[in-house]
């Protein structure tokens, strides 16, 4: 196994991992201390370590790190602007959709892929969108409810903004 | 008495503590932790067979390994550890007991390296013939799973039966069953099966021991629900003094009970404890497809019910043999056998009752504590023979089931009075919210539609002494640190104990704190299970702010020269109206009050509670009897509208009403988040989940692509949840538990509602598609009745029913 050298455009700025050829997008990024991605599952199966990469949600723990070379990633400490969460946080918190925590960084990620490509999603493309995240605790609905009311705060702000 | 003004208190809607940080991705857990490059990462070697005994390990290919830094065996650490029944060593020793069970711990530099060793890690076994089937196991004893089972050092209250495979044999004597039987009108008589089931956390499993090479002192940080039991199962198992261990529990990832007592941190202090080793951490990382062969999961059940119902509809007795598949350990497992036990009359007034609950050894992965402990399994089934019973007797199955309410003064099955509670007004609610009586149109076209309601009823199955205590300090600003050691795992019990603290002292939500649970900084508390936190926790937690509020005003009226009563705190502000004072809360609670005659009194303000149930009698031994077996009970009731399509077997859920008695909600957002949670979690075990395994007892369905728990898309469309606050007595504000009991009944209502729409009863669950469409077909026969034997691998008693 050989280690490598690898750039990526991380959360806004430029950043160099070294990795071994096997190493996952997942543990790379954890081993540089992005804990919030999550070890759910590694086999995709979970969505608790979802980024997004060009623009696209991925499951971190099925992309080699090699395979991200150059890449744009966003993960949901990037989210926070000037010590603000991002409505999409925000939403998740007053609708009451964190109970455990640990799938909460996945979702809000899918959930921002998911707004940049939809911005006004009905309740089957939200949940046709997540529903390769995985949330033992909350029953989802609470999270149905979070997303939508994410999609009308976005809304209302970039309607502000024109 | 309590002069306070507040607007974040008890029943106030507020966001959650810790939400911020869980939303920004902060928060960090057990496998978040750094350590640092002197930490050791540990991997376990695996038994190929199912019963065996260990004839050798060779470790030398793995030690071979660079990187490898040693290979422990059962032998190295010979400890047996367990909560009630001390029947678990943390790797096999001699002999292996299931497939998966660990036999070997490699531990590396690297998590990789040590993944990699374990595959050069060879184990000799001399294979014995294994029990996979828990019927069996129980009434034949060709195969002991624990041979030395009247070695096992365990509590009073567990009473396992040497030479046989019965961890745990609880019992209910209430009246005179055989002469009601003999008397009945009717006699029903079903059986119901429930397979093992996965919590389905999305946290693994994960422990970091370290051990301090000099002192012997021990550190874990784990994935646990409960710091203090980790630690006195620990010091019991290893023979250890408590003030030598220290357990820093970090926020879980979810528990759901997969987290309760000790799980795997005996496994990881094995090489923590190591000479070798000692002084170095290492860590112990359950990945996803080994967390189901490493601790405990739901526990199978078989359940044969009879009930005696006269003419009037009143049921005269009940008669319950109860099996649960404990699979190899019972140490935890022998407890839901009698939760479900004395609470086997349902949520009914039964005068007669016999009840036969037994923890049966497999050679399975092993049961333990989930999500309402024994009561999902045992309603599963006695919700569905209720139903069928007022099928049979052409009562509606809404008034059938009220007409035997157990309501207050009336008995359970122990003989304890059951307390005052709202199920008459929850089921009306549920009734006439789904219209549950109405047949109305399937949404889709070709599909069945129908309607089902199931009672739930759970009382916190707990030692009779489980304690809990708690400190609150007042820091110099006014703001307040909490130490109370119950895990926040999403329930949200820090919002609760914040809500708590400015109820009684008056300060803002938003300035208190509570902090997670360490052994070395917290005072103790049992465990974070049996939804009693709120409960007895919550207690501990008012009596430590009232405690503080008592010294605060009484150091502001020596300082202000009034009596105590004339003083209020009111948002955060101390008061004195007679004397128009208005003064914040500043350092002069931690430095002290320059009293009027020049004496300087006072200094840091703690405040301290504890709490112990004061009256549980645990029941005889012989007949399950005690004037108070139980703190109390948290009855509902959910209503189930579904539709299944006869062509696939698939079942989706309209809508479910889900209702409880919750004494009080302390926090009404966490209270929803419950109901909603389990209800769903409720009915993926409904319809979806089952542990399934090959011939050779190797697990088939180890992670999420062949254990399938609910996403987006099986979710309700829509879950009316709501609570009746009918106060409990002894409780901080009347609240009762209901973490649990939103899981308890969503199975037998779908259940129900199934037989609603197309009129076949399926006995065994999950109600998988599959399973369904066979159902179905069978109905086409002719036939009303739907039973599949989960053991399949064991043909001889498939028709096991039939033999009893």
């Amino acid at each position: 196994m050989r280690d490598r050298k690898i750039q990526l455009n991380l959360n806004g700025r430029s950043v160099s991992l070294v990795a071994g050829d096997n190493t996952t997008l997942l543990h790379a990024l954890r081993e540089y201390g992005l804990t919030s991605l999550k070890r759910g599952c590694e086999e995709g199966e979970c969505g608790a370590c979802t980024v997004i990469m060009n623009g696209l949600p991925e499951k971190s723990c099925l992309i080699l790190v090699a395979e991200a070379e150059g890449a744009d990633i966003l993960t949901v400490e990037g989210l926070i602007k000037d010590g603000r969460l991002h409505p999409i946080q925000q939403s998740f918190i007053d609708e009451g959709a964190i109970q455990c925590g640990y799938c909460t960084p996945g979702m809000v990620m899918t959930t921002y892929a998911l707004l940049l490509k939809n911005p006004s999603p009905d309740e089957e493309e939200i949940k046709e969108a997540l529903s390769g995240n995985l949330c033992r605790c909350t029953g989802y609905l609470s999270i149905v409810r979070a997303v939508k009311k994410s999609a009308r705060i976005m809304a209302g702000l970039s309607e502000g903004s024109e | 008495m309590k002069n306070i003004k507040t607007n974040t208190g008890v029943g106030k809607w507020l966001p959650r503590k810790f939400d911020l940080e869980k939303a920004a991705g902060t928060l960090q857990f057990a496998d978040d932790l750094r350590f640092g490059p002197e930490l050791l990462h540990a991997a376990v070697v695996r038994s190929s067979i199912p019963h065996g005994e260990i004839l050798s390990i060779d470790t030398a290919q793995a030690l071979e390994m660079p990187g490898v830094v040693k290979v422990l065996v059962g032998e190295d650490f010979p400890h047996h550890f367990g909560l009630y029944l001390k029947d678990r060593t943390p790797m096999a020793i001699g002999r292996t007991r299931y497939c998966g069970e660990p036999v070997a711990l490699v531990v590396a530099e690297d998590e990789n390296t040590a993944r990699e060793a374990v595959k050069r890690v060879r184990v000799n076994y001399k294979k014995l013939e294994a029990i996979f089937d828990p019927v069996k196991a129980a009434t034949t004893n060709t195969v002991l799973v624990h041979p030395e089972l009247h070695k096992y050092e365990h509590v009073d209250f567990i009473t396992p039966q040497p030479n046989t495979n019965i961890g745990n044999w609880f019992r209910i004597r209430k009246g005179d069953a055989e002469k009601a039987f003999g008397e009945a009108d009717h006699i029903f008589e079903e059986t119901v099966t429930c397979p093992q089931i996965a919590h389905g956390f999305l946290e693994t499993l994960c422990s970091i021991c370290k051990q301090d090479p000099a002192s012997g002192e021990i550190t874990i940080w784990t994935s646990a629900q409960s710091a203090f039991t980790v630690r006195d199962i620990i010091a019991k198992g290893i023979g250890y003094p408590l003030h030598k261990i220290r357990v820093v529990a970090p926020p879980i990832g979810g528990g759901f009970g997969g987290k309760a007592g000790m799980t795997i941190e005996a496994l990881c202090l094995a090489a923590a404890m190591d000479k070798n080793i000692a002084g170095r951490p290492v860590k112990l990382f359950i990945p996803r497809e080994e967390v189901l062969l490493t601790s405990w999961v739901r526990q199978g059940f078989v359940a044969k019910i009879e009930l005696a119902v006269n003419n009037d509809g009143l049921i005269q007795a009940i008669r319950n043999t109860f099996w649960f598949d404990t699979g190899i350990s019972a140490e935890y497992g022998a407890n839901p056998v009698r939760s479900a036990g004395y609470t086997s009359m349902g949520a009914y007034n039964i005068p007669n009752v016999w009840s036969d609950c037994y923890a049966v050894y497999t050679n399975k992965p092993f049961g333990g504590a989930y999500r309402g402990f024994g009561l999902p399994e045992l309603m599963s089934a006695l919700e569905v023979v209720i139903d069928i019973a007022a099928d049979k007797l052409h009562i509606d199955p809404v008034e059938f089931r009220k007409k035997n309410l157990l309501r207050k003064g009336q008995t359970t099955c122990t003989g304890m009075p059951m307390h005052d509670h709202a199920l008459d007004k929850i089921i009306d609610r549920v009734a006439a919210s789904l219209k549950i009586s109405q047949k109305e149109p399937p949404l889709r076209k070709g599909w069945k539609r129908g309607k089902g309601i199931a009672l739930a009823i759970k009382a916190p199955a707990i030692p009779a002494d489980a304690s809990s205590s708690a400190i609150v300090k007042l820091n110099g600003d006014g703001t307040v640190e909490v130490l109370a050691a119950t895990m926040d795992m999403g329930q949200g019990t820090y919002s609760a104990y914040a809500q708590i603290v400015s109820e009684e002292l008056g300060v803002p939500y938003d300035w208190i704190k509570v902090y997670y649970p360490d052994t070395q900084s917290h005072p103790y508390d049992w465990q974070t299970v049996a939804s009693r936190s709120c409960w007895s926790m919550g207690m501990a937690v008012k009596r430590a702010a009232c405690d503080v509020r008592e010294k605060l005003i009484a150091l502001f009226s020596e300082y202000w020269q009034v009596s105590c009563d004339s003083i209020s705190i009111e948002y955060g502000v101390i008061k004195c109206r007679k004397l128009g004072k208005n003064e914040r809360i500043d350092e002069r609670v931690q430095n002290g009050f320059k009293m009027p005659d020049g004496v300087l009194k006072g200094g840091p303000i703690i405040g301290t509670g504890s709490f112990t149930p004061p009256d549980i009698i645990y029941p005889d031994i012989d007949t399950g009897q005690s004037a108070k077996s139980v703190v109390h009970f948290t009855l509902g009731a959910i209503g189930v509208d579904m539709e299944v399509d006869p062509g696939t077997g698939k079942i989706v859920i309209n809508r479910a009403v889900a209702g409880y008695d919750v004494g009080k909600a302390i926090t009404p957002i966490n209270v929803r988040g419950q109901i909603e949670g389990g209800t769903v979690q409720g009915l993926s075990a409904c319809l979806m989940e089952a542990m399934a395994y090959d011939e050779n007892g190797k697990l088939l369905t180890p992670d999420f692509t062949d254990y399938k728990i609910a996403t987006f898309k099986d979710a309700p469309a829509e879950i009316e949840a709501f609570w009746e606050e009918t106060p409990e007595e002894i409780s901080p504000y009347g609240n009762r538990g209901v973490g649990e009991h939103s899981m308890i009944a969503p199975a037998p209502a779908t259940n129900n509602a199934l037989f609603n729409a197309t009129g076949m009863r399926i006995h065994s669950y999950p109600l998988s598609r599959e399973r369904v469409f066979k159902a179905l077909h069978a109905k086409e026969r002719g036939e009303t009745d739907f039973w599949e034997w989960p053991y399949a691998l064991d043909l001889a008693f498939r028709k096991a029913k039939k033999e009893w």
